[in-house]
């Protein structure tokens, strides 16, 4: 059923592609994160803008991603940017949920207390807020990251210079031969499964204060579901 | 911040002059205060004494004890720490100066328990190796050994444990004057009973200016020097001394806040160091029994007291079955009843006497040598003497 003398022979192409498709999800995850973290900020602040901000990145989530890319290439061509902003703006709902809801699950005692013994604002946000809002906002990067890499794939519709992985599943659809999807879709699973794990190794390095079983949990509740395409 | 961390700071006064703390809307258009009000507190609280500040939810308590670091500001009026007008001082710099005990602690789940304890020491700045060496020093002087709890994070340790470090924090920059929101709160009676015992032994050291919030009247009048009663509206009560305030509670709201049994009360106020003990009649180990028989038939209680080389005590004789050749040994010793120390009330002595079912209490100090009886007739014949007042605290 599969032709292995096919994924032999295309073991170079695999890997170039694999590399793609990781900068194509991590530029969004990046770009996307440093948005997030700004706009998560100002509702420290300014609190009535939460809903809004909230609101307008849910109704960019709802945009299909085909309808994007279309509407984008008559702006920004077929470059980067139409690849990148819809992979981006996608990731917002995700992480300024989940970092607002970080800063949020600070206890009250806590920071009472941090104000009590003499924290300025700054002090107490560095020190004490940050730390303690790291499980939710990775709960939220992993949520983002798989879902990048999923969307990531979409982008093949650009062309053969992006799509990552999902340049093969494109052009095995187009040749209808099974061998090339899978060897598109198997892999960016298993990318995102590693991403996952990694993204979990990395909150339990942060977060050793952390009881282990809230390291496990998925802290997702409240953020929205699942990658999507289409 | 050149002072060796063994030098102590001693207490200030605290003033309140006039304060008030009005929420919401303008009070005359409101029937009732709001919760948390303040109206009108005048209060001054000399240095190196415990405060209590006591009263049901809503009376001002907390928010009075807030407006002194000033995470709530007072609408009107002044409160002076050693002399000095708070409102005139940095904010951040005012309370790292005053140490902040809260009931759910408010530890920082994230910092191991040495970095919590060193938090104040932190902000002003002092040197890391300083840092460390005073808050180990801290976590042995609130019953935690450094080197098994140091590296611990907050969710490891038990609430009564919390409760030591969030204190241990408190006093880690050696701050005149401390503030205590409910501190014991949230920990179960038993060990609620030892973290106030504790506390009142370290507060005899360190003579802290202390203001402590709590809405437990027993509690009021275990660790206040001096007690305010708030009542609802944010107005003072009563200020006074414990005794005070049992002998002559100054209104009808001060008698029913303090409860029907404030004569039992005043168990609370005594410990067995203050009162007359029954000198024990012992016999030793080893000694020849009819020499002690003579001792213990010649005193009315019937027993004798068989302590070991050291006198401590080792258990009962009933004066009459000591036989009258041979010596006194262990073996003939029947169980004891509870040993006291001389720092207990007189409450809590007579519970543990009243839970072993038995008349008598031994007394024993430090290396639990026996210093002598205490009976429930001695606690008895205490109860009936009239409450003596003094005029000043």
């Amino acid at each position: 059923m599969i032709d292995w003398g096919w994924v032999g022979d295309h073991l170079g192409a695999m890997l170039g592609r694999t590399v793609q498709h990781l900068e194509l999800a991590a530029i969004a995850l990046a770009v996307g994160f440093a948005i997030s973290f700004g706009l998560a900020l100002i509702v420290t602040s300014y609190r009535w803008i939460y809903p809004l901000i909230s609101g307008i990145a849910g109704i960019l989530y709802t945009i299909p991603s085909l309808a994007v890319f279309a509407a984008l290439v008559s702006i920004t061509g077929l470059s980067i940017y139409t690849a990148e902003i819809p992979l981006i703006a996608y990731t917002l709902v995700i992480l300024v949920r989940s970092i607002v809801a970080g800063f949020d699950s600070v206890p009250g005692d806590v920071l009472e207390a941090a104000d009590g013994m003499g924290y300025d604002r700054r002090e107490r946000f560095q020190r004490i807020v940050l730390p303690l809002s790291v499980p939710l906002i990775v709960a939220g990067l992993r949520l983002a990251s798989v879902s990048s890499i999923g969307l990531v794939t979409i982008t093949a519709t650009l062309g053969a210079s992006f799509g990552g992985l999902g340049f093969f599943i494109f052009e095995g659809y187009h040749r209808e031969f099974p061998t090339e999807i899978l060897v598109g879709a198997v892999p960016s699973i298993v990318l995102a499964i590693l991403v996952d794990i990694a993204f979990v190794r990395i909150q339990r390095r942060l977060t050793p204060w952390a009881p282990e079983q809230a390291v496990r949990r998925d802290t997702w509740e409240g953020l929205p579901s699942g990658p999507r395409a289409g | 911040m050149t002072g060796m961390a063994t030098e102590r700071a001693p207490g200030a006064t605290v003033e309140f002059d006039h304060v008030s703390k009005v929420y919401g809307p303008a009070p005359a258009k409101r029937r009732t205060a709001s919760p948390g009000a303040v109206n009108d507190l005048s209060l001054a609280i000399p240095a190196g004494k415990i405060c209590v500040l006591v009263g049901p939810s809503g009376c001002g308590k907390t928010t009075t004890l807030k407006m002194v670091n000033r995470l709530i500001e007072p609408t009107s009026g002044r409160i002076l720490l050693g002399g000095i007008d708070a409102a005139s001082r940095g904010v951040t710099e005012l309370r790292r100066g005053i140490g902040y005990v809260i009931q759910q602690t408010g530890l920082f789940p994230h910092q191991t328990i040495v970095e919590n304890v060193g938090t104040v020491p932190r902000l002003l700045g002092w040197p890391a190796a300083r840092i460390k060496e005073r808050s180990e020093e801290l976590l042995g002087l609130v019953g935690l050994d450094a080197a098994k709890y140091a590296g611990r994070f907050p969710s490891q340790l038990s609430g009564g444990e919390r409760q030591r470090v969030g204190v241990a924090r408190a006093l880690a920059a050696d701050p005149p004057i401390m503030l205590m929101d409910e501190p014991f709160g949230a920990v179960d009676p038993i060990v609620r009973e030892r973290l106030q015992d504790e506390f009142l032994r370290l507060q005899s050291d360190l003579a802290k200016t202390i203001l402590f919030v709590t809405h437990d009247i027993d509690e009021a009048i275990k660790m206040g020097d001096l007690v305010a009663v708030f009542q609802q509206g944010g107005r003072v009560a009563q200020f006074g001394t414990p005794t005070e305030l049992l002998a002559s509670p100054a209104s009808d709201f001060v008698a029913r806040f303090v409860g029907a049994d404030r004569g039992l009360k005043r168990l609370s106020l005594s410990r067995l160091r203050d009162i007359e003990l029954r000198p024990a009649v012992t016999g030793r180990i080893g000694e020849p029994a009819a020499e002690a028989r003579r001792r213990a038939l010649a005193d009315p209680l019937p027993y004798l007291l068989l302590v070991d080389g050291q006198d401590r005590p080792v258990g009962w004789l009933r004066d009459v079955e000591i036989e009258g050749d041979g010596v006194l040994t262990e073996a003939m010793a029947i169980p004891m009843s509870p040993l006291l120390s001389p720092e207990m009330t007189l409450k809590d002595a007579l519970s543990m006497m009243l839970d072993a079912d038995v008349h008598t209490g031994i007394v024993v100090d430090r290396a639990g040598r026996v210093t002598g009886l205490v009976t429930t007739d001695i606690l008895g014949e205490f109860l009936r003497e009239p409450i003596e007042v003094s005029a000043e605290p």
